[in-house]
């Protein structure tokens, strides 16, 4: 298992995962502003639907961001603006060299640009003899001790105010003393000067207008108005991909940006700026000049890819950040290149090359809580997996990755040789040889394999004894209903058929996520046009498809229509899958209370959070009596299907640090015991509490003795 | 009883640490903003533009309160330095978004861009019936005034007080802009 590069990943995480406060710093940092935006959603006319508006606006902007570009400029010039499309960073680089030469310029005054810093605009400026001074706090911070950005909205989120005083105690001679109020003030001073005297500002832009020559850029700190406003020279960056068509389409990033971000309704500041304004009046007048650099620095051909051109969407919010799990353990020195987080994955990818992206791509654990958070609905693991995908052509799949998309066939084995294997799994030597073999955490209390499998169990039972159904069901097992929990299997299969339904097992192999979370697009596709086809005439029969298992639910109904380019029988197949608790809550009427008096702490998987979020177990168990809580931080556990059962970093270690404050979420909360549909999320939660956890339908079985 | 959309506005404003003064007339709005400057103990006062019939009232309040005031027809040889100088800035936003708190400047003179930015307290005048509900009707209005200025133009949507989190996340305003703004509703 000699792999360099993943001992450096593997020692940057264990780095990560030691440093306190840092890590419960970024921790909080990232749960407050998830907290903060469903807030404000939730005040929000329409809550989250402007994300679909979003979406519209970018797929409409980039189908036709030629012409948007053109006309863009034409605008910014008859504005006066001087403008430079840019093809590469080298370009736009020597154009600001250029100017700042002819200007005589000493001293730039920047306010927060990614696109200057995904260009590293800021050292050929400094070889130049210009100082370059960062005025947006956070990037005057990480400038003085040369760090790149932790966080895209707050990039030196990992410092605490007493390493930020020193480095102010360092810069301004100043005694400034360890209290966040008392920098501040500090830094008041020492930032003034700096927008009075500038010679050139330097901003990014939010957004261009094409249709009105305007571009956009939102601060709160209110600084990119200040290095817009007094210099002589204004030098804008911007990306492309941020031209929209209106100001209406202006006005919904507007939006879209600092609620995903924070919470908050609109930034402090958004300055609208068309050409360059003069600064006061008559005698003294000063020629003044704005210079548009529009950067492509390969976005081009990443419109060009199919799978790719999604992230051209990304608005820089950094939400995906925000609810990522394990960026919120390590943060984005860590997980990020120049660009961090899970967007980060594509981005430098596309911008920085393939090898700097797959240094830290396998720590996306494709959860795919980033895709449900994101305004502009971009599917960010589908495109993470691309990265893994095309990384593992120079840098093959480990082997315990491999044996993992492969899971069904292990499975199989399990079952096929048990009860020997349970022994095996439950022998210290064993497992000790197949965590160093296979690379599985022999801590992991595995689920045991059954001989008797559901589909054997359904065959030898034989046909569904309903008769005039109510509705017909082709019952998706997965691999935990069929090989290691018959007994949920059959429940459930019981459980629908009580209830008027016609149940069958259709052949079926398992949904294959994980080739999706390890990076094997080729093995996901085969799975899901395998099952399509196996499913395709059940669904035409008129059956629907339902699972227990909510990765399948999800695998099945969004996985599989993109991966097969919404293939028309794969997405038939989408629309009649559902998930167990869903499709039961519209059929039951009457049921006993057997679980009254009791309380639960319920588990929300994250493959379920667009499937409902639950709501359908959560009811079924309510109706029987039942107080059931949500216990969550708003991201994942940590398991994420089975990445929580690899030894080491990348995994057992990563996957814990992750579920801590979940942990104790679920021991603060006093609840008897953990509800989650989930089979790996449940072994998760069971070792890291010490709490017993149920699947719903067992819960039920058991009460009713 | 203020209307509904002004206190849709001054609760939004509130939250984002602004201060809302609501007065029944333009002359109570010049006294009030006059009020507002002595309170903060400015001497300096720089002013910006306004709606229309606004200026000359606010601009006589402030003088007659015996406040320095200064501006908006700076000699371009004296700013930034003249407005940076001043303690307080005065302008009117050219109209105002209830649902998000935010008094929108339009601005041909980067001067009327500084009252708002430079200044430690920064005063925005206006009248009620310049309130729309929400952000998204703004676009047709920006639109409107890009559209009117063919050349050089700048809009800014202002929402509070200038404000960072960058250390600990620990909120703190006016690092880099105002610490301290305050909204003056006619609400004739």
């Amino acid at each position: 298992m000699a792999n360099t590069r993943y001992d450096t990943l593997n020692a940057k995480i264990a780095t990560a995962i030691e440093e306190r406060p840092q890590r419960d710093q970024l921790y909080n940092a990232m749960k407050r502003a998830r907290d903060s935006r469903r807030s404000a959603l939730e005040a929000l006319p329409g809550g989250a639907g402007f994300r679909k508006e979003v979406r519209q606006i970018k797929l409409r902007c980039q189908s036709k961001a030629d012409d948007l570009v053109d006309q863009f400029v034409q605008n910014l010039e008859k504005r006066g603006a001087n403008v430079l499309l840019a093809k590469d960073g080298a370009e736009a680089i020597g154009y600001v060299l250029k100017l700042a030469a002819e200007k005589g310029a000493r001293t730039c005054a920047k306010s927060k640009s990614l696109t200057t810093e995904e260009i590293e605009i800021n050292h050929p400026m400094e070889d130049a003899g210009l100082e370059v001074i960062e005025t947006d706090l956070g990037e005057l911070i990480i400038q003085k001790v040369h760090e790149k950005p932790f966080h895209l909205v707050f990039p030196a989120v990992h410092k605490t105010a007493v390493q930020v005083a020193e480095i102010f105690r360092r810069e301004t001679g100043e005694d400034v003393p360890n209290d966040v109020n008392e920098i501040m003030k500090v830094v008041r001073r020492y930032l003034r000067p700096i927008f009075m005297n500038a010679d050139i500002g330097m901003t990014g832009a939010n957004v261009g207008i094409a249709d009105t020559g305007a571009i956009v850029i939102e601060t709160n700190e209110g600084n990119a108005r200040l290095v817009s406003s007094i210099p002589d020279v204004h030098i804008c960056v911007m990306g492309r991909e941020k031209i929209v068509e209106t100001c209406d389409d202006a006005v919904m990033m507007l939006l879209a940006h600092p609620i995903s971000a924070v919470g908050q309704h609109t930034t402090t500041y958004v300055t609208f700026q068309a050409g360059r304004s003069p600064l006061g009046y008559g005698e003294g007048r000063e020629p003044r000049e704005t210079h548009i650099v529009i950067l492509d620095n390969g976005r081009t051909e990443m419109a060009k890819d199919p799978l790719f051109s999604d992230a051209l969407n990304c608005i820089r919010c950094g939400a995906c950040m925000n609810i990522c799990p394990t960026y919120g353990v390590v943060g984005g020195h860590t997980f990020g290149h120049i660009y961090p987080g899970p967007i980060g994955i594509p981005w430098t990818s596309e911008v920085h090359g393939l090898e700097l992206a797959g240094d830290f791509a396998p720590l996306c654990i494709s959860c795919g809580l980033c895709k449900e958070i994101c305004p502009a609905e971009i599917d960010i693991p589908m495109m993470i997996a691309g990265v893994k995908e095309r990384d593992a052509e120079t840098h093959p799949h480990p082997r315990v990755n491999r044996f993992l998309m492969d899971a069904e066939r292990g499975a199989k084995m399990g079952s096929m040789t048990a009860p020997f294997s349970n022994w095996a799994m439950r022998n210290g030597a064993f497992r000790y040889v197949m965590e160093k073999v296979v690379g599985i955490d022999r801590r992991r209390d595995l689920p045991v394999f059954r001989r008797k499998t559901l589909e054997k169990r359904l065959k030898r039972r034989g046909p569904s004894p309903v008769k005039d159904p109510k509705r017909k069901v082709a019952f998706f097992a997965d691999i935990f209903a069929n090989y290691n929990s018959p007994e949920l299997g059959m429940a459930a299969v019981e459980h629908l058929e009580r209830l008027g339904c016609e149940v069958v097992y259709p052949e079926q192999v398992a949904s294959g996520y994980p080739f999706i979370g390890y990076g094997d697009l080729a093995g996901a596709r085969k799975t899901a046009r395998k099952n399509v086809l196996l499913l395709k005439p059940w669904v035409e029969k008129g059956y629907h498809i339902v699972t227990t298992e909510p990765t399948a639910a999800y695998c099945l109904s969004k996985s599989y229509p993109k991966l097969l380019d919404d293939d028309p029988d794969a997405v038939a197949v989408a629309k009649q899958t559902t998930e167990f608790f869903e499709f039961v809550d519209g059929l039951e009427e009457d049921v006993d209370t057997t679980l009254a008096g009791r309380r639960f702490g319920f588990h929300i998987p994250c493959h379920q959070r667009p499937l409902g979020e639950g709501g359908g177990a959560m009811a079924f168990l309510r109706r029987r009596g039942a107080e059931v809580e949500v216990i969550e931080t708003g991201t994942c556990c940590g398991m994420a299907g089975t990445f929580g059962l690899k030894a080491g970093q990348l995994g057992y270690e990563l996957a814990n640090a992750v579920g801590e404050p979940l942990f104790d979420g679920f021991r603060e909360s006093g609840v008897e015991a953990i509800v989650t549909e989930s089979s790996v999320c449940g072994i998760h939660l069971g070792e890291g509490t010490g709490i017993q956890v149920w699947h719903p339908l067992m819960l039920i079985a058991a009460a009713k003795g | 009883m203020p209307s509904d959309i002004v206190t849709r506005f001054k609760e939004k404003y509130e939250i984002l640490a602004g201060h809302v003064h609501l007065c029944a007339t333009v002359e109570e709005a010049a006294v009030r903003a006059a009020e507002i400057c002595s309170e903060s103990g400015a001497e300096h006062v720089v002013v910006g533009e306004f709606a229309d019939g606004l200026a000359e009232p606010i601009v006589s309040g402030l003088d007659s309160a015996g406040l320095d005031v200064a501006g908006p027809d700076f000699k371009a040889s004296e700013v930034p330095a003249a407005i940076d100088r001043a303690d307080v800035g005065v302008s009117g936003p050219a109209f105002v978004i209830a649902e998000s708190g935010t008094l929108v400047e339009f601005a041909t003179n980067d001067v009327f861009r500084l009252v708002s930015t430079l200044p430690r307290v920064h005063v925005g005048v206006f009248r009620e019936q310049d309130l729309i509900d929400t952000l998204k009707e703004s676009g047709p209005r920006v639109k409107a005034y890009f559209d009117a200025n063919s050349e050089n133009a700048t809009v800014t949507f202002i929402s509070g007080p200038s404000r960072t989190a960058d250390i600990e996340m620990k909120l703190t305003l006016g690092v880099h802009g105002p610490e301290v703004t305050h909204a003056v509703v006619i609400e004739a």
